[in-house]
């Protein structure tokens, strides 16, 4: 659990740098005037409101992999960040001419995908770890925390250190490169889960299995 | 839907719609405060999101898994309203303590923002275990009770960014949200089944809430914007003359006619070259470098002074101006020496992003460009300093046009002109490029000095001494780029130029490196 609540701090970090610079690239193109201002901002929130929905829907099967299903919006992140602001700016460049109301749908479909792919991560995982805790409260404390403490940190880091100091290009890519690393980990642990389980069933103890549930709890009760 | 669920989903709608005002307001207010330094909108996002996080995080004392039962869930309710009447304070205050903290350093309220973050970042997880069973469907439960919250937080976006900002001052958006803080208070102690004498208790103490934020506030509101322009400099008699708020921004105008856009200095009501407060001879200029300026585009409006003297200047037949805040419109009309622009027929002024309205009209050419800028180090100064602007405004301008703005002496700025145009002068604090050779003709100079007037005032009354030393000085500081030396209040040559920003760096829109220059230094109240 430690280290799925680190790759969900990476991810939160993650989100953050490219919310920064995301809006710092649509403002350039479609202006910093509030009507702009408030379609990004509402386009990311919806974007994550909708990628809830989606996570929640998937989530609710107990026997989905939800470590795999994790790394792989991860991974689909990350990918997306790194072809980022070249499409950004090509669509932006395309869809300038168009009435507000259009441009406003386009830059709601733009980021759509990587905001619905982040918003899915908490329910998934929330599902997981209410699973072991059997305590939504704290699952969701715990995992909140994690994810926000993360985007807080980037929050910081972004205007502080990546942004002065790589530029716009660089921050999305160090951001992109951090999703795939949490990708691949997650992938890694999905693995190892997967063969301890087949470990356990194979020698039919249910004691591990059910010891090491509850030293997970013990660990989200702290 | 069970009722428990859907007092959840009202609950986190709510604290969403609330949270991001609030963060809204916040925002207007640091903003205002730091001149809308860049680093700003980061800091405070993320005391924001550390104090959300440590509320969720803190929050996980108040889950216990025996809350399943009847008494469990009226106990969580109980908390859940105490955690929302403290956030509901806690964010009403966040303003008024920035602006008394401003007197002194306003750092510290970034703290604030983290604590009043931190409660309403608590109320989400509680509202989720009050109403989410643990079992294998609360994935998906969470998942619509975090889309009401972000439902919430976009209509938070739309109706207060959008709608309430451009109706109602902070002060009364804050007493609204206060007040709906306090409602959901009320309906969440309500349905925790108190006992007659509790009900009374906590029905009370939101009524009494709700009676002294109604009081308290004119008083915690007071001179806002006085405190948070004047910093260590404020004293309770500095007023401000005028003070616009709308969705678009907040404008201050002092009784020097000075006026300050979202914090910062954005110049003057003054179109005189004698009491002359806002440099006003560098729009007096135009008619010195370039001949015949008939169509101009102007970028940024502000006070509406540059507009009138450029309006008035010879051989301009036209004037574009494209301002992003209507609110400067409402103050021009009030000023004498400018309110004749809004009924002049050479002027069209649009309401819009400088550079998306360029960018959406490339049939537009003009002779001149003229952008007095604001500071190169305020966060989006880049869209209109970066390579790339000053490529899009080379793309408007008719052969032998001008573009010509203030850098506000930033040497990446003044480099970055210098190397795209082949022909570039430095006037003051502005830079004049071109794909034209560039001179500063000194007859026209002279010229447009003795003989411009302003809605019938002349620009200098030669009959007076005082103003004939203004027209000699004004005079020689065209021949200042002659002297190849550095001179501040003078023109320089491309070539001098560049020598002497041989270590400054291309400003792009990549790396937006005007905006970081001591990216954490903030501005005080003497340096207005």
């Amino acid at each position: 659990m430690r280290i799925l609540s680190t790759l969900f701090f990476i991810s939160g970090f993650a989100a953050l740098v490219y919310q920064v610079v995301w809006q710092r690239t649509l403002f350039a193109i479609y202006g910093i005037n509030i009507e702009s201002v408030t379609v990004v901002v509402t386009a990311f929130m919806l974007g994550l409101g909708l990628g809830s929905l989606a996570g929640g829907a998937v989530s609710k099967d107990p026997r989905r992999p939800v470590v795999l299903l994790f790394a792989a919006v991860e991974a689909t992140i990350g990918l997306f960040g790194a072809v980022s602001l070249p499409l950004f700016r090509g669509v932006g460049q395309a869809t300038l001419a168009l009435s507000p109301a259009a441009v406003a749908f386009v830059t709601f479909l733009l980021i759509l995908a990587p905001t619905m792919l982040m918003g899915s991560t908490l329910p998934l995982l929330v599902a997981h770890f209410t699973r072991l805790s059997k305590n939504v409260g704290r699952s969701v404390g715990l995992l909140y925390f994690i994810n926000t403490l993360g985007s807080a940190l980037a929050s910081v880091v972004s205007v502080v250190v990546l942004l002065p100091r790589l530029g716009q290009g660089h921050a999305v890519h160090v951001a992109a490169l951090l999703n795939l690393a949490a990708a691949a980990t997650a992938f890694v642990l999905h693995q190892r889960q997967k063969g301890a389980s087949g470990e356990t069933s194979s020698s039919s103890s249910s004691s591990s299995s059910s010891s090491s549930s509850s030293s997970n709890a013990a660990e989200l009760a702290r | 839907m069970s009722r428990r669920f859907s007092l959840t989903l009202v609950v986190a709608l709510m604290a969403g719609f609330i949270a991001l005002s609030y963060e809204i307001l916040w925002y207007r207010a640091f903003s205002f405060v730091s001149w809308g330094r860049p680093t700003v909108f980061g800091l405070l996002l993320g005391c924001y999101l550390l104090g959300v996080a440590l509320g969720s995080s803190g929050s996980r004392r108040f889950c216990r898994e025996d809350d399943g039962d009847e008494r469990g869930r009226e106990r969580s309710l109980r908390a859940l309203a105490a955690f929302v009447f403290l956030s509901d304070v806690a964010g009403f205050l966040v303003i008024p303590i920035l602006a008394r903290l401003a007197q002194y350093t306003w750092f510290p309220a970034f703290g604030v923002v983290a604590i009043s973050a931190g409660l309403l970042g608590a109320v989400l997880p509680l509202v989720a275990h009050f109403g989410i069973p643990a079992d294998d469907r609360a994935g998906q439960r969470l998942s619509y009770v975090y889309l009401a919250n972000i439902l919430g937080s976009a209509a938070g976006s739309f109706l207060t960014g959008f709608v309430l900002m451009d109706v109602w001052s902070t002060q009364t958006i804050s007493a609204f949200l206060g007040a709906a803080g306090l409602v959901m208070v009320a309906l969440l102690f309500l349905a925790s089944r108190p006992s007659p004498r509790a009900a009374a208790l906590g029905l009370g103490t939101v009524v009494v809430a709700g009676v002294a934020s109604v009081f308290a506030s004119p008083v915690l509101f007071e001179h806002l914007y006085e405190r948070l322009l004047y910093k260590e400099l404020y004293q309770p008699e500095m007023t401000l003359a005028d003070v616009v708020e709308n969705r678009h921004g907040v404008i201050a105008v002092n009784h020097y006619q000075q006026v300050y856009g979202g914090g910062a200095y954005d110049g003057a009501f003054n179109v005189s070259l004698v009491d002359d407060k806002n440099f006003i001879e560098r729009a007096f200029a135009v008619s010195a470098i370039h001949p015949s300026p008939k169509n101009v585009l102007m970028v940024g409006l502000s006070s509406g002074s540059w507009a009138q003297v450029v309006a008035h200047l010879p051989g301009v037949e036209h004037l574009t101006v494209v301002e992003i805040n209507p609110g400067y419109l409402e103050l021009i009309a009030k000023h004498p020496h400018v309110a004749s622009l809004l009924k002049n027929p050479k002027v069209d002024i649009v309401i819009d992003d400088g550079r998306r309205w360029l960018l959406r009209h490339p049939e537009r050419k003009f002779d001149f460009i003229v952008m007095n800028t604001t500071y190169h180090f305020r966060a989006h100064a880049t869209n209109l300093l970066s390579a790339e602007f000053m490529e899009v405004a080379r793309s408007h301008l008719l052969p032998g046009g001008i573009h010509y703005f203030n850098t506000t002496s930033s040497d990446d700025v003044q480099r970055t002109a210098a190397t795209l145009f082949p022909h570039a002068m430095r006037i003051v604090n502005f830079m004049a490029v071109s794909d034209s050779p560039l001179v500063f003709d000194h007859a026209r100079w002279e010229q447009t000095l003795r003989e411009v007037s302003i809605d019938g005032v002349p620009a200098l009354d030669l009959n007076a001494p005082h103003q004939r030393n203004v027209l000699t000085r004004l005079l020689a500081m065209g021949h200042s780029i002659e002297q190849h030396a550095y001179d501040k209040y003078g023109l320089e040559g491309r070539d001098d130029l560049l020598a002497r920003t041989a270590g400054a760096r291309m400003v792009t829109d990549d790396n937006m490196l005007c905006e970081w220059e001591d990216l954490l230094k903030f501005p005080k109240g003497a340096d207005l």
